[in-house]
């Protein structure tokens, strides 16, 4: 350290470095006055900017304080009075608020009661803060010459306060980004000049001129492809309410009981619960999905009610006879299967089921009258909502208590959902746009304003979805406050509150899209429920009570309904696809099979499921760019992060090559080393500290190198090494111990070579 | 080879010996070393200076520190072999022909200004330092042992000079410079002298016994084959180097083998190591190569071809040579 400290870094490279320090610096002070009601902050910055260049021009320590002094006393001055600080009350009043304060505060410090300490010495504590953290930089820079903690800390900070506050980091990223880039290329370019006047082939630093063309232009590269390159929205939730839900629970309120649960009654919506974890039901299913119960149509302003229309479906169930029909042939789907086993004590008169139902697999079947324990085989017959989609027996005396399903699960193509039509048939509009008489206006314009940017509703539903995780809205199951009288459910939770559970978010939704005209449902469940274990191919599932949830279902006249996923903290079950190519026969085919199979309900339903089809099937055959499975089936998130996996291993392995190679050497020596060894193992090292870029040069005698390298490595270990090795290779000696006891030198140096 | 400071001698007799030179030689420790590397390895020193510098000081301090004697021959143009060697004279009382011995009948002999004088006198003294003998009226005579000459000459470009042929300049172990003393050492000179010149003061520290003792030592160095093939790479390099008309004799290699001998048993190692050889080479090579006219006309010197040559040898180490 001696040897550094002796030298006068004065290159240019140094002081750029040092400025785009200060730059990394200026980012962390930007979002404090976001974050904290910390006000002036040009004042910190021009402070921080004083410090640094009184550090940089390495003014004497004795020059150096008094001049920080000042400058700190100057900031105050600037902050806290209103007298200018060159005149004689400001100057001096300022000096003697310091003197008091840091007595007054100091004395509060020592008390330890932090809380009460003064606006003032907060902020000259800050000062002193910055004027050390630019020393730091400056001693990381010109010293210890490593800077990538600081970045590191600096993305971290900066991420962080993005994901948690309000504050929207995403130009300071880029400028950190750049910023980072030259500062450890730099730096990088510095390290590597250093070592070779180390070695004597150049006599001083400089900046490179080809270095910084290829910098510059690689970083421009680098940023403009990232700046101009299309992005995802975030795949995964708001991180935020998904921790407080792992720390607080998940939970949902229906009704306005307060405890969690899936109930029938959703007329009056609003007020916090508790949390019940009582077991539902177990599923035994191949993947995780939202258990469907029930939805709802007409939005009251308090809560949402169904208007059944009840269908008899046969006897029972029965292949392919479906009532209630979730989407069109043109949705890819899988058929899976799943045994839902009601836990002890709880059943329903109605099935959940995910997906869209095809079948009820009647051996499966297993009930028992409300009461008793006995089971019962009175014949029933199915009764299906087919507007809202619940399935129940129509002997309400009886209660399921197991069942086996099979069910459709799709796949939705986002092509397809963004080029659907908007033509929503008039069964559908009538149902499902209804809004209350007195919906607040501002729902409508907040609506209307959410999704005046996007052309089609796949979009504008994903617009609505977002808009609750974008704006800052909190998940949270306690303190919800049920709406006033004469006060709208979701004007209240849009513009007041801002923060409420599944319920809130989803009736949210379903009321903005429907001002908006989309048609929308209000659907009940269960989430998909805790992983308890493999079975066979397939996971068992346990659905509490507290996995009783709610979400929206958006009608898209080429598809379907399609499940979304207001809530906070919650992920959408259902897939999402970006397809690349059609697969024209798959989808003829099963039209093929379901039209043989069309009732009279789907007709209703799905009025325009003809016209549409044929609509549908040229721009199919033209080939536009629509849906194949091969080449998203290949992209799947287990294969990406598979494929992220190895090629960060390998990076880190080109990276860290030389690191682990040394390594083997360390621990095969280790092993393997005895005096025989020696001259193998001083051979290794020779060949290590080649492979290093600390080569021998060639009429170099051993002594010479070894010098060279305990000055390079600040060691004293290959001096003694090398004595040892001559007296072995060019005295003709025996071995004695040596091994044993240079053993210690050799792996200092194998190690000092990677720190 | 080092500073004072960090001198690698560590052989203690030598060590004082050099400590005891040092007392009227100031701040040629260097040269102060190379002189005993030549004396123990039992070869001759050549020093090219101008006149002033502390020559035959350091010869006579040499020659103190030993107790050995110490003669001079003063080299001029009329100076005769018999003026070297000695002379037989006719003794009427006992009506034969005696021997008297020239000045190279000693144990230290300062030949100065050996370019003066004629060829045909040089070639008797450069035979007695090859040989360790003098042929005079058809008989041989064996020289004292120990013998060292330290010979000097003056910078050839000076007039009325005979310079050194190639030939005779390879008898000499090294050749090199004792230069001006720095202010600093030319202040301490002064101080020195001031009262009194201490070569007068100067005292034996060990005996000629112990010298020859040492002599026989030095022999036993062990040095290792790989620093052998160094030795004669490095030899072999003077001969290919493109800007030398004659490259190092065997002989060279021979000496320098021996001086390095000599240099790591002053050092108290009793093996070799290329270190030494590379610290030697320059003092023992430069004289030994002539340059051709290309060399000469663009300013090539000896230094800076043995310089290069040195540079560019590999030293052996591990398996880069098959040991």
């Amino acid at each position: 350290m001696k040897r550094l400290a002796g030298q006068r870094p004065t290159s240019i490279t140094h002081f750029f470095i040092y400025v785009l320090a200060f730059l990394l610096l200026w980012e962390w002070l930007r979002p404090i006055p976001t974050v904290s009601n910390t006000g002036h902050i040009d004042v910190f910055i021009w402070f921080a900017f004083f410090s640094s260049a009184l550090i940089y021009l390495r003014i004497p320590i004795k020059f150096i304080v008094p001049c920080l002094f000042l400058g700190m006393l100057y900031g105050l001055n600037y902050i806290f009075s209103r007298e200018s600080f060159f005149s004689r009350e400001g100057g001096l009043e300022t000096f003697r608020l310091f003197m008091s304060e840091s007595i007054y505060n100091i004395s509060l410090i020592y008390m330890w009661d932090l809380a009460s300490l003064t606006n003032f010495f907060r902020t000259l504590l800050l000062f002193l803060l910055l004027a050390l953290i630019c020393y730091l930089l400056y001693f990381w820079i010109f010293h210890t010459r490593k800077i990538f903690f600081f970045l590191l800390s600096t993305i971290i900070y900066i991420t962080v306060l993005d994901t948690f506050t309000a504050i929207d980091a995403s130009m300071a990223i880029i400028r950190i980004v750049v910023i980072g880039f030259f500062m450890m290329t730099l730096l990088h370019m510095l390290k590597v000049q250093e070592e070779e006047k180390a070695i004597k082939r150049i006599k001083g630093t400089y900046i490179s001129t080809a270095w910084m063309y290829t910098l510059i232009f690689m970083i421009l590269i680098a940023t403009s492809i990232g700046y101009a390159a299309p992005k995802f929205d975030p795949q995964w939730d708001d991180p935020v309410p998904t921790f407080q839900r792992y720390v607080l629970g998940e939970g949902h309120g229906s009704g306005s009981v307060n405890r969690v649960g899936y109930g029938e009654n959703d007329e009056l919506l609003g007020g916090g619960f508790i949390q019940d974890h009582s077991t539902v039901f177990f599923a035994v299913a191949e993947e995780a999905a939202y258990w469907r119960g029930d939805s709802k149509h007409e939005y009251t302003g308090r809560g949402w009610i169904g208007e059944p229309r009840l269908v008899e479906s046969e006897s029972s169930y029965v292949e392919n006879a479906i009532d209630y029909y979730m989407y069109r042939n043109s949705v890819h789907v899988e058929e899976r299967e799943v045994l839902i086993t009601m836990a002890d004590g709880v059943g329903f008169n109605h099935l959940f089921y995910p997906g869209q139902l095809t079948d009820v697999d009647r051996s499966l079947l297993s009930f028992e009258p409300i009461g008793s324990s006995e089971d019962n085989d009175l014949p029933f017959t199915f009764l299906t909502d087919v507007n809202g989609g619940k399935i129940s027996a129509d002997d309400n005396t009886i209660v399921f208590k197991e069942y086996g399903l099979t069910y459709d699960y799709p796949k939705f193509s986002l092509n397809q959902l963004r080029d659907s039509s908007e033509d929503d048939p008039d069964s559908i509009r009538d149902l499902y746009l209804q809004l209350p008489e007195d919906l607040p206006e501002r729902v409508s314009n907040l609506a209307e304003e959410i999704t005046s940017d996007y052309d089609n509703r796949y979009d504008q539903v994903i617009a609505v979805e977002q808009y609750f995780s974008r704006n800052g809205y909190e998940y949270r199951t306690t303190d919800v406050p049920t709406p006033v009288e004469g006060q709208d459910y979701v004007d209240q939770f849009l513009f007041e509150t801002q923060y409420g559970y599944c319920d809130n978010y989803s009736t949210a939704m379903a009321v903005l899209l429907r001002a908006v005209d989309i048609p929308t449902r209000w659907v009940k469940g269960f989430t998909a429920g805790e992983e308890l274990e493999e079975v066979g191919e397939g996971h068992r599932y346990e659905v509490k009570n507290s996995n009783a949830h709610s979400w929206v279902e958006v009608y898209f006249p080429d598809v379907g309904w399609v499940p979304f996923e207001p809530t906070q903290g919650f992920t959408n079950n259902v897939e999402f696809y970006e397809e690349e190519e059609e697969t024209v026969t798959d989808i003829e085919s099963s039209e093929e099979d379901r039209d043989e199979q069309e009732t009279p309900e789907r007709e209703d339903l799905m009025p325009l499921w003809e016209e549409e089809n044929e609509d549908f099937e040229p721009g199919a055959a033209s080939g536009s760019g629509r849906n194949t499975k091969s080449g998203i089936e290949w992209l799947t998130t287990k294969n990406v992060i598979i494929s992220i996996v190895v090629l960060l291993m390998v990076m880190i392995f080109y990276q860290k090559q030389n690191r682990i190679q040394n390594r083997y050497f360390l621990m095969k020596y280790r092993i393997l080393g005895k005096d025989e060894k020696f001259l193998s193992a001083y051979d290794r090292l020779l060949w290590i500290l080649k492979n290093e870029g600390l080569p021998r040069g060639e009429g170099e005698t051993l002594r010479e190198y070894a010098t060279r390298v305990d000055r390079v490595l600040n060691s004293m270990s290959m001096a003694k090494l090398t004595k040892t090795y001559e007296r072995m290779y060019y005295g003709g000696k025996e071995f004695n111990g040596e091994w044993e006891k240079q053993r210690k030198d050799w792996e200092e140096l194998v190690k000092a070579l990677n720190p | 080879m080092r500073s004072r400071r960090n001198s690698s001698v560590v052989e203690p007799q030598i060590n004082s010996m050099i400590e005891n030179v040092e007392k009227v030689v100031v701040g040629k420790r260097k040269e102060i070393e190379l002189s005993f590397i030549a004396l123990l390895s039992g070869g001759h020193v050549l020093l090219e200076d101008v006149p002033g510098v502390g020559k035959t000081m350091l010869v006579r301090a040499i020659a103190k520190s030993l107790g050995a004697e110490f003669k001079r021959i003063q080299f001029t143009p009329d100076l005769l072999p018999s003026d070297v060697t000695g002379v037989s004279v006719f003794n009427q009382k006992t009506m034969e022909f005696q021997f008297r011995p020239g000045p190279i009948m000693a144990n230290v002999v300062l030949a100065d200004e050996i370019n003066r004088t004629s060829p045909k006198t040089q070639a008797a003294l450069l035979e007695a330092l090859e040989e360790g003998s003098v042929t005079t009226d058809g008989e041989t005579r064996e020289l004292q042992e120990p013998f060292f000459v330290m010979a000097t000459q003056n910078p050839i470009e000076y007039g009325g000079t005979y310079p050194l042929p190639e030939a005779q300049l390879d008898r000499f172990l090294f050749k090199f410079k004792i230069g001006y003393p720095s202010k600093q050492e030319e202040l301490e000179v002064l101080n020195r002298v001031e009262k009194g010149h201490p070569i007068a003061e100067l005292e034996a520290v060990i005996s000629l016994k112990d010298l020859i003792q040492m002599q026989k030592k030095v022999v036993n160095i062990y040095v290792d084959e790989t620093v052998k093939r160094y030795i004669i790479n490095l030899v072999n390099g003077t001969r290919q180097h493109h800007a030398v008309y004659l490259g190092a004799s065997p002989r060279a290699s021979i000496a320098l083998m021996k001086a390095a001998q000599a240099y790591a048993f002053m050092q108290d190692r009793d093996f070799v190591v290329p270190d030494d050889v590379k610290t030697l080479a320059p003092y023992a090579l430069q004289h030994r190569v002539l340059l051709n006219s290309d060399a000469k006309l663009s300013e090539m010197t000896n230094e800076r071809i043995i310089k290069d040559v040195i540079d560019h040898v590999p030293i052996p180490v591990g398996n880069e040579t098959a040991k």
